[in-house]
């Protein structure tokens, strides 16, 4: 069995897990593309399994990341969903990224975003690497690790 | 809970017969469920920083919630 396809299996079965303990009315579906398998469920009533500003669906996602590569280095990419969970947040997280680089920018000051798990820094970073007028760097210890936004100083 | 707690524990390390949990229940109706595993894997269910044990808190204490249970997650070495 290739990689990716136990990848997949681990990440069905440890979804199987968690919406039977969680009495989900859910369907499990499992894709992989290219380097990333992607394990969702799509179903009614998933804020459980979601949990508060995402909390238990990125837990879930860290084990399947932990269960998957036993700490060893990997080029796949586990992400853990549930039915368009992760575009209405990244949707979210580009619009709180967008009015922190507005006050940065107005007030001249560096502007801290909420705590987020490395993979949404990450996508906040690249989204507003290319207005020009802000940077953007991380702070602080984990879970507490956050963004900050500050503007870009004008050459000299 | 504990079922789950078993299940996800012996999926993270690397001798999954050494994972063991055990039940007890608390005046106040609270759950304690204590995870001991293999000495070397001890790492493994923690993580850096302790990200992991954190993960298997939360994902249990979802478990709970469907139980309308409070649930403490002890890893004893």
């Amino acid at each position: 069995m290739s990689e990716i396809d136990k990848a997949q299996e681990a990440v069905e079965e440890l979804l199987e897990l968690v919406v039977d303990a969680l009495d989900l009315d859910a369907e499990i579906v499992v894709r992989a593309d290219g380097d990333v398998v992607t394990g969702t469920l799509v179903g009614e009533d998933l804020g459980l399994f979601i949990g508060r500003h995402g909390q238990t669906i990125d837990a879930v996602q860290h084990l399947a990341q932990r269960i998957v590569f036993h700490g060893r280095p990997s080029d796949l990419r586990i992400v853990i969903d549930a039915a368009g969970y992760r575009d209405r947040r990244a949707g979210a997280l580009r619009r709180q990224a967008d009015e922190a680089a507005e006050e940065a920018v107005r007030t001249g000051r560096p502007v801290a975003l909420d705590p987020m798990v490395a993979s949404e820094r990450k996508l906040v970073h690249e989204h507003l690497r290319d207005r020009g007028d802000v940077e953007t760097y991380s702070e602080g210890d984990e879970p507490e690790r956050h963004l900050v936004v500050a503007p870009m100083l004008e050459d000299a | 809970m504990k079922e789950l707690l078993e299940e996800l524990a012996r999926r993270l390390v690397d001798e999954p017969d050494e994972v063991s949990v055990e039940q007890f229940e608390e005046d106040d109706g609270t759950i304690v469920l204590e995870l001991a595993v293999a000495e070397d894997d001890y790492g493994k269910v923690i993580g850096r920083g302790g990200r992991t044990a954190n993960a298997l808190r939360t994902v249990v204490k979802a478990a709970a919630v469907r139980e309308n249970r409070r649930v403490l997650v002890d890893i004893v070495e």
